[in-house]
């Protein structure tokens, strides 16, 4: 028995020494770690399990490749990924860990209230920031770390526009919203975009992300008898809620959505029938362009399901390998400056950072953005649509 | 607003209140024989629902079985919970309290792995919609109004008609007393348990096809019953019953008139001022 124990002894010191001081700290070295805080559970997981499996995925293939070569070294890229299950205090505590724990200096966080909650440690703690948020400030002179990585209501307002010259007999919009800065900016956005469209906004109401039961939201609204009843930023899960009891209570006009919402979620929701005619941005589920389709079969390779929040959710990771390979350097600092400059290919096209004259600084995602409307339950893309008047001409490398 | 807006959000509003009523009067006899608050009570409704998708929507059976067996697995999950947890520690409110919250995090949280991180929905039992004094109601919500109130009418024949009702009513009398005449305390306060979860389990069975189905939803509804029996007296069923139904009522023709925030602000800002006037609650007593 004392032989047999002694054996066992030596193998755990073995194994400890190995980890401890074995090829782990080497590793190490050659590994840049990429934080993701996002809702992983929740409302909006539907928005937080595409953002990471599409990071993961690019840093997979490159990995698999050998890694990427940054200042003549080949590093690996690690995604660290938490739940912050769209709970501000919960985002806090996960980008807490990230930095200080986890020592990321690059990061993606999704949701705009959490992201607003984590200015200050993301400006402190001098981290590169791809978020996909909305909220207002977020892409401003004072968060030079930040670079909004996904279309926000500035930029995808423009879709009224192609609403405007299809559908003219729409005239009556009412908004409905979640109650914080995500929702708030949003509707202030939209509303200010549509007017000048010379659209009617009949009612503006917010709600908490925990509500369910909008029926009596619902019957303010339709009592201003809008014809579009724009959900904005809200989750999939509350977009089904009010889509279907919206049905119920009578109203037959149209949805829409700016923000990106899953459909086939909505659609589980709400009833297949009732979520037909609305428009979307960002989700997409035909027809895919090759590129996508190619996109489509490695995702649904990994991991069984697709998902097509994907498609544009892949935009931070994206845009961080094209500045890693353009700056050559793995410094935050240096890594922005080269956002600031470097196009590259997300998977709608050409894109890069711009929106300065709207902004104050051009940290903004800019590219042709996918709208769709659903038709026969699918997603179905209408138009492509670079947005307008955001971006100063420049000259991108 | 015009009447034919009132009448529609009067009858949401009921239909509200019933699901209220359901929750809160679970809470309100638990609180009534053992003066414990059911902290569970919220995660027991989100059980009940889950119950309805797996054993309806993806099991195939009938709504109404589905929802009796939703009442009857919880029920007995209440009676184990009596055993295993409120019996060894009884005595103790504060033990009592922190040990029902601990196991309201641990289902929440065992919620994500075993239900999956994304809603969940149940297709709908009653589609369709009903034309009511010229406005279009649900036919789903309708029929909670009905399935509540026969629920209700039950509770009230058993406390009140039967043997079990009448041990039930001396403990929250008198322990001691009723435990000299011959009542099993045990026994009983372990059916109160079964009752109280059997009444969230229906809750969360009812909305199951109206809302959407995730690990969390069962706070809202928590939050709503304390604020009912505390409006209703702590303790008082014919409370929780007009606590509810207004709770509803102000929940549904509020927020039409003003907006969400405002009814969620009022709602508290009623409970003070009846507080005021009324510490006790609508049909509380002082111990």
């Amino acid at each position: 028995m004392r032989s047999r124990s002694s054996l066992v002894h030596a193998a755990l010191l073995a194994v400890a020494g190995l980890v401890a001081a074995g090829p782990g700290s080497a590793r190490a070295a050659d590994v840049i770690k990429f934080g993701v805080s996002t809702p992983l559970s929740g409302p909006a997981a539907p928005w937080g399990i595409p953002h990471k499996q599409a990071t993961e995925l690019i840093f997979e293939e490159i990995n698999s490749q050998g890694g990427l070569e940054v200042g003549g070294k080949k590093y690996k890229l690690e995604v660290i990924a938490y739940d912050h299950k769209y709970v501000i205090a919960e985002g806090v505590a996960t980008v807490n860990r990230l930095i200080a724990k986890d020592g990321v200096k690059y990061l993606s966080i999704l949701g705009g209230a959490v992201v607003k909650a984590n200015e200050e440690a993301v400006n402190e703690g001098r981290v590169l920031n791809l978020p996909l948020a909305y909220a207002d400030g977020l892409v401003s002179p004072k968060n030079p770390y930040t670079f909004h990585s996904f279309p926000a209501p500035p930029e995808t307002s423009t879709f009224w526009k192609w609403i405007k010259q299809n559908h003219p007999g729409l005239k009556r919009v009412a908004t409905i919203s979640p109650n914080d800065d995500t929702g708030w900016w949003s509707i202030k956005v939209e509303t200010a975009f549509i007017q000048k469209l010379g659209y009617e906004t009949v009612a503006k109401e917010f709600f908490e992300r925990t509500m369910t039961d909008f029926n009596p939201v619902l019957l303010r609204i339709l009592a201003q008898k809008p014809d579009i009843i724009s959900v904005l930023a809200s989750p999939a899960g509350s977009v089904g809620l009010i889509i279907k009891q919206a049905r119920e209570l009578g109203f037959k006009g149209r949805f829409i959505h700016i923000g990106q919402v899953d459909t086939s979620v909505v659609a589980n929701i709400a009833g297949k029938a009732n979520v037909e005619g609305t428009w979307v941005h960002g989700f997409v589920q035909a027809p895919l362009p090759e590129k996508i389709k190619s996109w489509q079969a490695r995702y649904t390779k990994k991991y069984g399901e697709w998902n097509a929040t994907s498609i544009d959710f892949a935009n931070p990771a994206f845009a961080f390998v094209a500045a890693l390979k353009k700056a050559q350097s793995v410094d935050p600092k240096k890594v922005a400056d080269a956002l600031s400059i470097v196009e590259f290919d997300n998977l709608w096209g050409k894109a890069h950072f711009g929106g300065k004259d709207y902004y104050g600084v051009g940290n903004q995602i800019i590219y042709p953005m996918p709208f769709s409307e659903v038709k026969d339950g699918v997603a179905t893309l209408v138009v492509q649509r670079a947005p307008e008047g955001l971006d100063e001409p420049r000259k991108l490398k | 607003m015009t009447f034919a807006l009132l009448v529609q959000s009067a009858i949401i509003g009921t239909s509200l209140g019933s699901i209220y009523i359901l929750m809160a009067l679970g809470l309100t006899l638990m609180f009534g024989m053992m003066h414990i608050i059911n902290f569970a009570h919220g995660a027991v409704y989100m059980l009940g629902a889950f119950v309805i998708y797996y054993v309806f929507f993806q099991g195939g059976a009938p709504y109404f079985a589905a929802f009796v067996v939703a009442m009857i697995v919880l029920g007995i999950f209440g009676y184990l919970v009596e055993r295993s947890i409120y019996r060894p520690i009884r005595g103790g409110i504060e033990p009592t309290l922190v040990a029902l919250i601990a196991l309201t995090t641990f289902l929440q949280a065992a919620g994500y792995p075993v239900f999956g991180q994304l809603d969940k929905h149940v297709p709908p039992v009653f589609p369709g919609t009903r034309n009511i004094l010229g406005v279009g109601i649900s036919i789903e919500r309708l029929m909670i109004i009905p399935i509540a109130a026969a629920l209700v009418v039950a509770l009230y024949l058993f406390i009140n008609r039967t043997r079990l009702g009448a041990a039930m009513r001396a403990i929250e009398q008198d322990k001691e007393a009723a435990a000299l005449q011959g009542v099993n305390v045990n026994v009983v306060n372990g059916l109160a348990f079964a009752i109280g979860f059997a009444l969230a389990a229906a809750s969360g069975a009812l909305m199951a096809p109206i809302f959407k189905l995730d690990p969390m939803m069962g706070e809202q509804p928590l939050l709503k019953a304390f604020i009912i029996i505390i409006l209703g007296g702590l303790g008082s069923i014919p409370g929780a019953i007009l606590g509810g139904l207004m709770l509803g009522l102000i929940d549904s023709i509020v927020a039409t008139a003003l907006g969400a925030e405002p009814a969620f602000l009022l709602s508290f800002v009623f409970i003070i001022l009846l507080l005021l006037f009324r510490p006790t609650g609508l049909f509380g007593y002082a111990p």
